[in-house]
This record gives C-alpha cells, sequence and structure tokens, in this order.
C-alpha cells in the first residue's frame, strides 16, 4: 500500500486478498498433487479399520517440512 | 529435427487459441517452418482465429485414421507462407485421439517442421493429456484472476506426470504467458498483477499480453492481432516469439500511463 492510502485509511486492495487466498489455497492443493495415491490409501486404511471398529471415516493429511514429507493419520473412535 | 511446444492452461477461454493463432503467425514471420495444430477435438476454434475455416478439407482425425494423407490436410496460411495449419475434427467424440496415432502423427510432422504448435483443449482429461505427453516446451496461459491461477497451478503440477520427456529424466521447458492484464486495474490493486501471478505459479515467465478491444475486432475478421504494428498486444506476442527462439528481448513496460495525482502520490510509496 502506498504512501497516500496509509494516509487515508484505505483498506487492503482486492488483488492483495486474492494473492493471499491463492497462495493458502495452493499450499494445500499442492501437497496432494504431489501424493496422487493419498485418496486409494485412505480407503484401504478405512476398509481396514472398519473391520475392527465402527468408525466411519479418518482423516489422512499430508504436509512437508524442509526434507521430511510427513503423512497423518487421524482416528477418531468416538466420545466415551 | 524440430521442437513440439503445446500452449495449455487449464481454465478454458483465457485464451489458448487466440496466443496460439498469434504465435504461430509470429514464428512463421521471423523465419520458422510452422504447423499449428488444434487438439480441442468437437470444438475446433483456431481454424476462425487463423481466418483459414473455409478451407479446411480433412482434419487431424482424418490423417491419424488414414483416410488422407498429411498433406492433403495440411494447410497453408494465406499469409505467412511458412506456417501451415491442421485443423481439430467435428466429432462428438472427444476420446477419438489415439496416443500411439498422435506419437506418430506428432514426430511426423517433427521431421518436417522446426515448430509444431499444439492448442490443447481446455481441461485436464485425455485430450489435454494427448497434447502434452510428447511436448518439449509448455506454454501456461493464465490471466490474473483467481480460477485461472488456480488451474493453471495445477496443470502446471500434471505435466511432468503425463510427459515422456519427464519420464527419460529431461525437463519440459515451462513457461507462464499472462494474459488479458489491465494495467490500469492492478494499479488500482484490483487485479493481480505480473509478480503476483508468477510467485504464485512459481515459473519464468515468457510474456505477458495486455487486454485489448482490438482482440476482439482481430478475431472477428479472422486476421490474428499480431499483424497490426501499433497494438502493445501483438507487440506482446512478437516479443514471445523472439523468447521462443532465444532471444533476449525486454519485457513490455505495461504500466499505464500516469496522471498528475499519481505521479505525485508514486514519490511517496
Amino acid at each position: 500500500m502506498s504512501f497516500f492510502d496509509k494516509l487515508f485509511g484505505k483498506k487492503s486492495t482486492s488483488a492483495s486478498v486474492a494473492k493471499d487466498r491463492l497462495t493458502i489455497m495452493l499450499s494445500h492443493e499442492r501437497v496432494n498433487c504431489k501424493l496422487p495415491y493419498l485418496n486409494d490409501l485412505k480407503n484401504d486404511i478405512l476398509k481396514v479399520i472398519k473391520k475392527y471398529t465402527s468408525v466411519s471415516d479418518v482423516k489422512i493429511t499430508s504436509s512437508n517440512n524442509q526434507n521430511l514429507d510427513v503423512i497423518e493419520l487421524e482416528i477418531t473412535l468416538g466420545k466415551k | 529435427m524440430g521442437i513440439i511446444i503445446t500452449v495449455t492452461s487449464g481454465k478454458g477461454g483465457v485464451g489458448k487459441s487466440t496466443t496460439t493463432a498469434n504465435l504461430a503467425v509470429g514464428l512463421a514471420n521471423l523465419g520458422q517452418k510452422v504447423v499449428a495444430i488444434d487438439f480441442d477435438i468437437g470444438l475446433r476454434n483456431l481454424d476462425m482465429i487463423l481466418g483459414l475455416e473455409n478451407r479446411i478439407v480433412y482434419d487431424v482425425v482424418d490423417v491419424m485414421e488414414g483416410r488422407c494423407n498429411l498433406s492433403q490436410a495440411l494447410i497453408n496460411d494465406k499469409k505467412a507462407k511458412s506456417l501451415y495449419f491442421l485443423p481439430a475434427s467435428q466429432t462428438k467424440d472427444k476420446d477419438v485421439l489415439d496416443r500411439e496415432k498422435v506419437k506418430k502423427l506428432l514426430l511426423g510432422l517433427k521431421k518436417s517442421f522446426d515448430i509444431v504448435l499444439i492448442d490443447s483443449p481446455a481441461g485436464i482429461e485425455s485430450g489435454f493429456e494427448h497434447s502434452i505427453f510428447l511436448a518439449d516446451r509448455a506454454l501456461i496461459i493464465s490471466t490474473p484472476d483467481v480460477s485461472s491461477v488456480r488451474d493453471a497451478d495445477r496443470v502446471i503440477g500434471i505435466i511432468d506426470a503425463k510427459s515422456e520427456k519427464a519420464k527419460e529424466g529431461k525437463d519440459v521447458e515451462k513457461h507462464v504467458i499472462i494474459n488479458r492484464i489491465k494495467p490500469s486495474m492492478v494499479d488500482a490493486g484490483n487485479m493481480l498483477s505480473t509478480e503476483d501471478v508468477l510467485s504464485i505459479l512459481a515459473l519464468p515467465l515468457i510474456g505477458v499480453i495486455l487486454d485489448e478491444e482490438d482482440i476482439i475486432g482481430s478475431t472477428n475478421m479472422g486476421i490474428p492481432i499480431i499483424y497490426k504494428e501499433k497494438s502493445m498486444a501483438a507487440e506482446g506476442y512478437r516479443r514471445i516469439c523472439k523468447r521462443i527462439l532465444g532471444e533476449e528481448v525486454e519485457f513490455l513496460d505495461i504500466h499505464a500511463k500516469k496522471g498528475f495525482f499519481k505521479k505525485i502520490s508514486g514519490i511517496f510509496k
């Protein structure tokens, strides 16, 4: 934002909002794109889990931290 | 041996065919022997932008199915003498292309042309895959809006997965063309800037095309805008052509002509 924009208290521009939204969205999408088997993996894991529990959904997220690619698996067994 | 350059975008309506037509003419005018192929099976359009729609007898599917010779289907441009055009088929079945036949056709064309320019269909389905799997280079078109940038990013992620060159461990050279940019809107903060788009897509730029009303007129007439001497969009295309051929050309200064107040406020930025 320019000096004048700040002076008159102008809000952030729609272009900067677009850039932020895209950056966040794509950082999620790119991770999924890197592991094309993620969905199949999730379905297979779910099949196994279902054999033992009544869980109907598992949450898989992948992230990369420097040189490490990580897949996180979260299974909620239900409330006690 | 020529090279295969695929023009693609993911999203439809961002100017793939217009870009293909203008680059084809521009490259031919720089002395290259060019063949432009429309791979948008079922939705043929490049013919009208090039102004060659009345001369079509056979199409790309006829060639691949052996219903005619390649030379019977190739249409020589009226003005750019070293430009040839191979139209898309208007068949309803868009899955009609066969990978092996596409390969045979493209490798054959590569032998007799300097540049094989492919206009890819929108989307990421089989038509897109056929247009990209033999590409040496890819030009990814994006307009400065969220849907187009997002789809372009997706396509960029898929290109290497579909490419034969990438499977051999070589790089498919990828460049971004930013189309339909409006400098006054960028300056007002209402449109993503060239820098914004590039930082998101993380690929090198090969050119920026201004949004000009004349482009509609040139499409109406079937005369690509690149023939217009004074058009900024045409200049953008001409510079991309030179860069494709390895020449280093300055990027156009697209910023809107500033008024007095803007100039003053610019000092305080």
